[in-house]
């Protein structure tokens, strides 16, 4: 997880665009604007120097100022409410954190290599979910898994396959159907109908499924308290989870670096038409990366039923938004970076709760998004080039 | 500053053009006469009516009418709804690349004959569906009372769309428009029994047509996808819930509220846009997708003790102007909503025709060429965003003030859907279009989706089909949307009716694909 560069990380300058890097970065640009902005009026000018100064500031030390925040909300949780609860909660942090890194790496990936922002993914996630509770009930796998530890592996090697191939193939084909046409349309049509596919997706659950949380048993699946460290017991299911989650991470890792596959994607996110020219081949290339997207979100969204026990038809979206900001956190296009920004905001989703109320929770993230965009649009982890105007 | 506002506000055609205001006016013309033509028409689709607590009876027309004079009556409706909206046709037509020409008559009197034989076939099946006789007696009761008056005001409206439109292209017929123009406005006044409830429905449509409009700013004007429209929406109806009801005990008048609506949700606008509007477009879309799900989720926490939970805020007043009690019938609320609605076209369409609108086609085409041109990338999008919020929280406040009570769910993401979907069915960018969306999807999503239980239950008992009963369509709210999205710009990405621009745009993108086919490019 040390690797800065990230595998999609740098390309995405200059990718879909024909006419090679723009050399302006955003804060450059920017900067200049102020400065004009400064000249001609009075008033405002020296009100837009302290904006400048002060933004340039929080800017340059965002990932500290971040840092420091959470360091602070987990020491008042811990002054507050003692280290039973604290240690709880950075327990559910980490668990629910690798749900949104799994599901970030999807947006991530989609972002990187054609500038979309996959508003279905969300929903892919939930209709995954529905499938794997929709398999272990046909192949009666909850007896199976509850019965012996081999039992559960056979379960678990039947159930996430199975679902990352159906959530892939789902992925691929909205890919085909709803946006391979649009590639070269005005930005706004492809967005258009991401929001729809998200929406169609939606509706058939909601039809499918009805509007209530829908229980799963695998919550069954996994028992047990692996360790208990001064009264925090961290479940089996809770190792498990990010377990998983750090396997997939770094399997994918592994896939996008070594393989010719994954060595097309990075050039292919680096500059469509270069690539094309180098001979890769770029529909198949960008098919592949919404399958793996897909299928890391059926993962997520497998470990998310056996963790929770419940599935609902809309969950995809609000964890969708968050896991956005998950990437956008990390630097859009950069998978490592998804990877720990996923975490990173589920520290944020749990502390942020537990310190201002459940209800702040969602309002809290996104005004970390607004302010990743204010002061870093580029991500922790993001080269500069990442964003032009 | 003084030009510049005048600017803004006055159509400015651009170099070389003549500035006539053909089109803005026979669109108002055909907006007006359609909005007055649904207050009148939607009574007799609906069913059932109960009198909404504070609305006189006498305003309530309980039963629907039968018979012969139901036939009269469709006949009538679809008749002048073909010809009052014939000025459709003809854009059809244009934008075909044929416009109709010395055909126009020919055009206008099969359109009537269609619109003529649709009635017998909706009169047909509908007294099948109510099993009523094809012929039955003449009822006298309201509906056909007033069937000779529905015709004159009819064509009353008739002639004030063409005479409106041909207000600047030919002088002769601008007697007649002013002698039509008292005739038709006034007319449905002199009828103490209005159909109210239906009124109201056109009340909630002119709503829906205010939000299209100012989201076609943002979208179809300068290229931004909002998708948390409804937010602002809520804003501007949580603002006039806030300060016009006996909640903190201040009561404003709704006058002052629509303003200060507007002007609330444009500064949130503001400032959710002054982060983001730097950065590329797409980031506005999720960010804007957040803020709108964050507002109604705070909206039901009752975050700060503002908003009043999921119960929502309610007893809000209904205002009076001069002798006009809008407590005591919707009808006013449906004058006023109307009159803001072509204020807001007029307004908008000269706002797309100023400096400014040329500054946002320009950035959607193509933002660096733009910035080179001495255009502040960030102010004019900015403005655009704040402009469609402040509409929306225009619309807000009217909201509350009609429904006297606001709460979380009427602003949930499936109302930003909806109307991102009316002008991506209309037509992103153009104004007529988007008109036309918000009468189609309005109906669909308000009228044929919620009745359609009743009528597969009905038409199952007809025909002996038991399964029909089974169908129930209220559930595919979300699917129709979503297909609808997707279809759309896959298979008419303009829209029923695209913009000139946009048109030209979509062929200059198909010669584009080719010249990207030879270039490699995928």
């Amino acid at each position: 997880m040390s690797d800065q560069s990230g595998p999609l990380g740098a390309p995405v300058a200059g990718a879909g665009s024909t006419s090679g890097p723009r050399g302006s970065a955003m804060l450059v640009e920017q900067s200049g604007l102020a400065q004009r902005q400064g000249q001609a009026r009075g008033l405002f000018g020296g009100i837009g120097s302290v904006v400048r100064v002060t933004h340039g500031t929080i800017s340059r030390y965002f990932t500290s100022v971040l840092v420091a925040m959470i360091v602070v909300a987990v020491g008042l949780t811990l002054l507050q409410h003692g280290f039973t609860l604290m240690g709880n909660q950075v327990k559910n942090a980490l668990v629910l954190g690798a749900i949104y890194a799994l599901v970030a790496i999807g947006y991530t990936m989609v972002y990187g290599i054609i500038e979309l922002i996959n508003f279905a993914h969300g929903d892919v996630f939930t209709a995954a979910g529905f499938f794997a509770v929709f398999l272990s009930s046909t192949l009666h796998l909850d007896s199976l898994a509850t019965g012996s530890f081999g039992g559960l592996l056979l379960a678990l090697a039947i159930v996430f396959p199975l679902s990352m191939l159906a959530a892939g193939l789902t992925g691929v084909l909205i890919e085909f159907v709803a946006y391979r046409r649009l590639r070269d349309s005005p930005r706004l049509a492809p967005l258009i109908t991401a929001i729809g596919v998200s929406f169609l997706i939606e509706g058939i659950l909601l039809v499918l499924e009805g509007p209530d949380n829908v229980p799963t048993s695998q919550a069954s699946w996994i028992t047990g308290t692996a360790v208990k460290i001064g009264g925090v017991n961290i479940l089996w299911t809770d190792v498990f989870v990010v377990g998983m989650a750090l396997l997939l991470m770094f399997a994918l890792g592994e896939f996008v670096r070594r393989t010719r596959l994954g060595k097309a994607m990075r050039s292919t996110a680096q500059d469509r038409t270069a690539a094309l020219l180098c001979g890769i081949n770029i529909n198949r290339t960008i098919s592949a990366t919404f399958f793996i997207g897909s299928a890391l979100a059926a993962a997520g969204a497998v470990i998310y039923s056996i963790n929770y026990g419940d599935l609902k038809w809309n969950i995809g979206f609000h964890l969708g938004i968050i896991a956005f900001t998950a990437a956008v956190l990390g630097g859009i296009g950069n998978i490592v970076g998804a990877g720990v920004g996923g975490f990173i905001i589920g520290v944020i989703y749990v502390f942020g709760g537990s310190l201002f109320g459940g209800e702040w929770s969602e309002a809290l993230i996104f005004a970390v998004l607004v302010l990743i965009l204010t002061f870093r649009p580029v991500g922790l982890f993001g080269v500069e080039v990442t964003t032009r105007a | 500053m003084r030009d510049k506002l005048a600017s803004f506000f006055r159509s400015d055609p651009g170099p070389g053009k003549r500035a006539d205001g053909t089109t803005v006016y026979w669109i108002i013309a055909s907006t007006a006469s359609a909005l007055l033509l649904m207050g009148w028409l939607l009574p007799w689709f609906v069913n059932d009516y109960s009198a909404g607590a504070g609305y006189s009876p006498q305003d309530a027309l309980v039963s629907p009418p039968t018979g012969i004079g139901t036939f009269l009556i469709y006949i009538l409706a679809v008749t002048m709804l073909v010809i009052v909206l014939s000025p459709l046709v003809e854009a059809i037509a244009r934008s075909r690349g044929r416009p109709l020409g010395p055909r126009a008559d020919r055009v206008r009197l099969i359109a009537a004959l269609v619109g003529f034989a649709l009635t017998v076939v909706v009169w047909f099946l509908v007294s099948i569906i109510q099993e009523e006789p094809l012929f039955g007696p003449f009822v006298s009761g309201t509906y056909t009372d007033s069937a000779v008056w529905l015709t004159m005001y009819a064509y009353a409206l008739a002639a004030l769309a063409y005479g409106a439109r041909r207000w600047v292209v030919g002088r002769q017929t601008l007697a007649f428009s002013v002698a039509a123009l008292p005739f038709g406005i006034f007319l449905p006044l002199m009828f103490h029994q209005a159909p109210v409830f239906l009124i109201w429905a056109a009340g909630s449509l002119a709503i829906y047509m205010l939000l299209a409009l100012g989201l076609n700013v943002v979208v179809g004007f300068a290229g931004l996808l909002d998708l948390g429209y409804a937010a602002f929406f809520a804003i501007g109806a949580y603002a006039c819930a806030s300060f016009a009801s006996p909640v903190h005990n201040i009561h404003l008048p709704l006058w002052v509220l629509i303003f200060l609506g507007a002007a609330i949700a444009s500064m949130f606008g503001a400032v959710l846009g002054a982060p983001t509007l730097r950065l590329r477009g797409d980031y506005l879309a999720i960010v804007t997708l957040g803020f709108g799900e964050i507002i109604p989720d705070l909206a039901t926490n009752n975050a700060l003790n503002l908003t009043g939970g999921a119960n929502g805020l309610s007893g809000i007043d209904q205002p009076h102007l001069g002798p006009f009690d809008f407590s005591l019938s919707p009808r006013w609320y449906y004058w006023s909503l109307l009159i803001v609605v072509i204020a807001v076209i007029v307004l908008l369409r000269n706002i797309e025709r100023s400096r400014v609108g040329r500054a946002w086609v320009a950035l959607r085409e193509d933002e660096v060429a733009a910035a080179a041109t001495g255009i502040n990338t960030t102010t004019t999008k900015l403005l655009a965003f704040a402009i469609g919020a402040s509409v929306s929280g225009f619309a807000g406040a009217f909201y509350g003030s009609l429904v006297t009570i606001v709460s979380p769910d009427d602003f949930s993401f499936s109302v930003s859907i909806a109307v991102l979907s009316i002008i991506v069915l209309g037509g992103i960018g153009n104004i007529t279009g988007v008109i036309l969306g918000s009468f189609i999807l309005t109906f669909v999503i308000f009228w044929v989706l919620p009745n359609m239980n009743e009528w597969s239950a009905t038409l199952s008992q007809t025909v002996h089909v038991p399964a029909i009963a089974n169908i129930n369509l209220s559930n595919y709210t979300y699917i129709i949307y979503g297909v609808a999205l997707i279809m759309m710009m896959l298979l008419r990405p303009g829209g029923l009716l695209p913009s000139r621009a946009r048109r030209i745009e979509l062929e200059s993108a198909v010669e584009g694909e080719s010249l990207a086919a030879v270039q490699g490019v995928a």
